[in-house]
């Protein structure tokens, strides 16, 4: 790809002189090739490690996908479309791209909620208060996802805090079962994409100004109003923004609801991680892996389409 | 009045949510109790010493250290010398060889750590480390080629243009003029690309073996059996890790820059 474009390259700007002599001409010529050798020099290492170690990979997954899988072999080689239409009939693989599909959609939600608030209370904050809110909000970014996901567990667990809080408290008789399931892994998630939701939102709020709000307030518009009719119109930008990063983070995820959901959570990542593991289907599990991508690409079209005017 | 002190009340409430789970993690790691408590049950420093006396997790935080270094050299030479081409040349494609190279960042990462784990098998290439490398590098390239590049919009072309002007030939022009006034950003690059691999866990999981396994992965396998207070202690270590690499990146040159925000 690189290659490609750099033998076709030149510019109005790099050209030396006009149509002159024969001896111009080769010093111009000599003066292009310098040029090239020297793009060619400076860009083939960063390419060569990219074709290494991205597009060749992914170009043998997907010729993977078209293989069949051979209990004994673990693969026979093919050219079919066996696993694709398997993927988009079976009743038990529709189920759980559903089920990816609605986990994003309720992490989404759930970032939305509790993000639109404070990226506000951010947004409208004086400067040394906004930093400190934002460096809260940023802080969780910088721990391990691994100990992020930790302490969901420490607190959400049969042990875990939550229910011995409880327990003492004499709420409960017996601890509550609220980790491994798909209500879990919606909160691991959120404490995860809440920071990309908040900056997506501040960033576009911070635009608005204090005078369109006192001009609804004047007018005699209600905080109700306002908040309809003027503030979310103008930051429906920073929701899609934020919506579309939160969503393509969650159903790509696969440490927290591989950890949070315990075996009881399968997403399509969960099912592409089993299917290259444990049971060493690599055909179903490379067309799954296209699944997801294709899962991608859609919601990104989407909302190219939703917010083309917006931008 | 009331919207206001509930806008307050609700802001406190997503705080406590976003930094909650670390300071149970800090405060569980000294309880006493064999199950993490808040507030802690005594205070003891047992599960700080059980962790020392684990090898298996002293050869995980050096795996990860010898890996994290790697990428990060790898990925911070690579990342700036084609931050610079694309700064300087123009050339047909320039923005669509841009996008390509910032892809890792859009791909889902158990994509790629699952087509890299395939690849190397198919390539048999005997040892876990490289691919771990080659995936770690990829995947904090896009970090370094982002920070040098925005240094390099930032950079003012009259300074190239005056040193050329008095007879400088191009290598002493990058190393006199640009190299010193992107020194910064090729800094703040390195911590980041450092803290993105050390804390990577998607790609890892795939391409870590009996070679090498790095800590995140071994708390990962750990805390899929048992959750006791000796993961807290090292949580703990790797949150002070953190803090340690940002505050000082913040005391060098502010939190703004680090961000890459306000600008």
């Amino acid at each position: 790809m690189a290659d490609a474009s750099l033998v076709q390259n030149d510019t109005e700007a790099d050209r030396p002189g006009g149509p002159g002599g024969a001896r111009d001409g080769e010093i111009a010529a000599a003066a292009q090739r310098r040029r090239l050798w020297r793009r060619v020099f400076q860009l083939s290492p960063i390419t060569l490690l990219y074709v290494v170690g991205l597009i060749l990979p992914y170009l043998y997954l997907l010729r993977m996908s078209f293989n069949i899988y051979d209990p004994m072999l673990v693969f026979r080689e093919a050219f079919a479309l066996d696993n694709y239409i398997k993927l988009l009939t079976d009743a038990f693989y529709l189920q759980i791209v559903a089920e990816t599909i609605w986990l994003g959609v309720a992490v989404t939600l759930f970032t939305l909620i509790v993000g639109y608030p404070i990226a506000w209370q951010i947004a409208r904050a004086k400067s040394h208060v906004k930093s400190l809110l934002l460096a809260a909000v940023l802080s969780p970014l910088l721990i391990n996802l691994v100990v992020r996901t930790y302490g969901w567990l420490a607190i959400l667990g049969d042990n875990g805090i939550l229910n011995g809080w409880m327990l003492d408290l004499g709420l409960i008789g017996s601890p509550l079962p609220l980790s491994n399931n798909f209500w879990t892994v919606v909160v691991g998630l959120g404490h995860v994409t809440l920071p990309f939701m908040v900056l997506s939102l501040v960033s576009v709020m911070e635009s608005l100004s204090d005078e369109l709000l006192e001009a609804g307030e004047n007018l005699g518009a209600s905080t109700f109003q306002i908040f309809t009719d003027v503030v979310w119109p103008l930051t429906w930008a920073g929701v899609g923004a934020g919506s579309i990063l939160v969503f393509c983070f969650s159903i790509s995820a696969f440490v927290t609801p591989a950890l949070l959901g315990g075996g009881h959570v399968s997403t399509v990542s969960t099912l592409i991680y089993e299917k290259f593991t444990f049971s060493v289907n690599w055909p179903v599990g490379s067309a799954l892996v296209f699944i997801l991508l294709a899962m991608n690409m859609v919601v990104i079209m989407i909302h190219g389409r939703l917010f083309r005017h917006e931008d | 009045m009331i919207p206001r002190i509930s806008l307050s009340l609700w802001t406190t409430l997503t705080l406590i949510f976003l930094l909650g789970p670390l300071v149970i993690i800090v405060g569980g790691s000294f309880t006493e109790a064999p199950h993490v408590t808040f507030p802690p049950e005594g205070f003891t420093l047992k599960w700080y010493a059980q962790l020392m006396e684990r090898e298996d997790f002293l050869e995980s935080f050096i795996d990860s250290m010898v890996l994290a270094v790697a990428a990060t050299a790898a990925a911070t030479i690579l990342g700036t010398i084609a931050a610079l081409a694309l700064a300087r040349e123009n050339f047909k494609g320039r923005e669509a060889f841009r996008a390509f190279l910032m892809s890792p960042l859009i791909l889902p990462t158990v994509v790629t750590g699952v087509a890299l784990f395939q690849f190397i098998r198919l390539l048999e290439i005997p040892s876990n480390m490289l691919g771990l490398i080659i995936g770690h590098t990829l995947i904090t390239l896009p970090y370094v080629i982002r920070t040098v590049g925005a240094a390099l919009v930032g950079l003012d072309k009259s300074l190239a243009e005056a040193a050329e002007v008095l007879g400088a030939k191009p290598a002493r022009i990058l190393f006199q003029v640009v190299m010193p006034a992107i020194a910064p950003a090729i800094l703040v690059s390195v911590i980041f690309a450092f803290i993105v691999s050390f804390d990577q866990v998607t790609i890892s999981i795939f391409l870590t073996g009996p070679d090498v396994m790095t800590l995140p992965i071994r708390i990962y396998t750990y805390i899929e059996f048992a959750i006791d207070p000796m993961i807290a202690a090292v949580s703990t270590l790797l949150i002070l890790f953190a803090y340690l690499l940002v505050v000082g990146l913040e005391r060098a040159f502010g939190l703004d820059k680090v961000f890459g925000k306000k600008g």
